[in-house]
């Protein structure tokens, strides 16, 4: 499970809670008894965790408090297990995917022709996607759009987890950006999209030492979230897809085109709220059908100037 | 208009620099971080602004960190990519 803090001072990390050692168990039991055995250890070691780590407890209250706010007391509690069980089944899946091979999960993308003829355009694709479902298996379905995918990605040293590619041994299929290389990557984005590609971005997460965020609205409280895309999107022209995915099945995902974004051509420093808005709806939107599949582990709603990780009051 | 004094102007007009005038920035001042403070999203505006208004496309990183340096940097790469 990822550790996750509060972004608008950089203090997250996608470093993992669990060791090297913790993680091959489960990677050796995918492989001996396939997905199912390892969801079976999720449940212990979800477990364990929830009742006995406060910390990890805590980190999923934000969210919960703002999608169920009746949830109170031990109901609390269980929606904490309910929600970390959710995205170790996530990983879990993106392993499988890995290990096993990509026809050992079944992603369907609703929209598909929506986002081929966004595609077609040739200005380029920026594919808006969120810590949601299993957004890195669900990766592995865009191959139909026949085109260079780089994504925007950061990476800990300590970080253990392992991507569905890395599990398979194969050369990654993606150009990773760096958002802590020079200018934050932004070049290389802008080269991506003049060239037509794909660029993947996180639209929920300002990563590295990206200060350009937008306060929006979400789940009822104000919060920041990044605006770099926006600006690629209205320099070039460039189509924004925001691109969800959620479990469906023990072996099923769907990778949904939530909204089409366009971004009016800017100059300046123009403030890009409306547009973040926009994805900040379709987040929402994404909340209300599929609660349980909203993976960020920290306090997204917390001023900037205040220390939220262990808001620990249930 | 040298490269120069037009990167300049471009950079105050288009990039809306405020409370300085393109004659008062230097020729090695640091374009981002410190000097003039720029951005990464006005570095997104300024390979535009370049492409637009001399021609030139800063391809890759390979190209665009040693250009995007200072004025003097992003000057002699335009000149030599025009001259090519």
């Amino acid at each position: 499970m990822a550790q996750a803090n509060d972004p608008t001072r950089g203090r997250w990390t996608s470093r993992s809670i669990g060791s090297r050692f913790q993680h091959q168990i489960f990677y050796w039991l995918i492989r001996w008894g396939g997905r199912q055995a390892a969801y079976l250890l999720l449940f212990p070691v979800v477990g364990w965790y929830v009742l006995f780590r406060r910390d990890v407890r805590a980190r999923s209250y934000p969210y919960l408090r703002r999608r169920f706010p009746e949830l109170k007391g031990w109901r609390l509690g269980w929606g904490a297990f309910k929600l970390s069980l959710a995205l170790g089944k996530s990983l879990v899946d993106r392993a499988v995917v890995g290990i096993l091979g990509p026809d050992a999960m079944k992603p369907k993308v609703v929209g598909r022709e929506a986002l081929l003829a966004l595609a077609e355009e040739n200005k380029g694709l920026i594919l808006m996607v969120a810590h949601v479902g299993c957004w890195q298996g669900a990766m592995s379905a865009l191959g139909f759009l026949k085109r260079p995918v780089s994504m925007l990605m950061q990476r800990e040293a300590g970080d253990v987890d392992r991507h569905y590619f890395e599990h398979a041994g194969v050369e990654c299929p993606y150009k990773i950006i760096d958002p802590r290389g020079f200018l934050g990557g932004t070049i290389e984005m802008l080269d991506v999209l003049k060239r037509g590609e794909i660029l993947s971005v996180m639209g929920d997460r300002l990563l590295g030492e990206d200060k350009n965020g937008s306060d929006v609205q979400f789940l009822g409280g104000s919060v920041r979230m990044p605006f770099s895309a926006y600006k690629l999107a209205a320099t070039t022209g460039a189509p924004i897809a925001v691109l969800l995915s959620y479990k469906t099945g023990p072996a099923s995902y769907s990778l949904e085109l939530f909204e089409t974004i366009r971004v009016p051509r800017k100059r300046g420093k123009t403030d890009f709220a409306s547009d973040v808005q926009q994805f900040a709806n379709a987040l929402e939107r994404f909340c209300q059908q599929h609660p349980w599949q909203f993976f960020n582990f920290y306090d997204m709603w917390a001023p900037i100037s205040e220390a939220p990780v262990d808001d620990n009051k249930e | 208009m040298d490269t120069k004094t037009k990167l300049k102007t471009i950079l105050v007009e288009e990039l809306n620099l405020e409370d300085v005038s393109p004659e008062e920035i230097a020729d090695d001042e640091i374009l981002f971080g410190e000097g003039l403070e720029l951005d990464s999203l006005d570095a997104v505006e300024l390979v535009v602004l370049v492409q637009k208004h001399f021609g030139v496309e800063i391809k890759d990183m390979e190209e665009g960190r040693p250009a995007l340096q200072t004025i003097t940097t992003l000057a002699d790469f335009i000149d030599n990519k025009g001259a090519a």
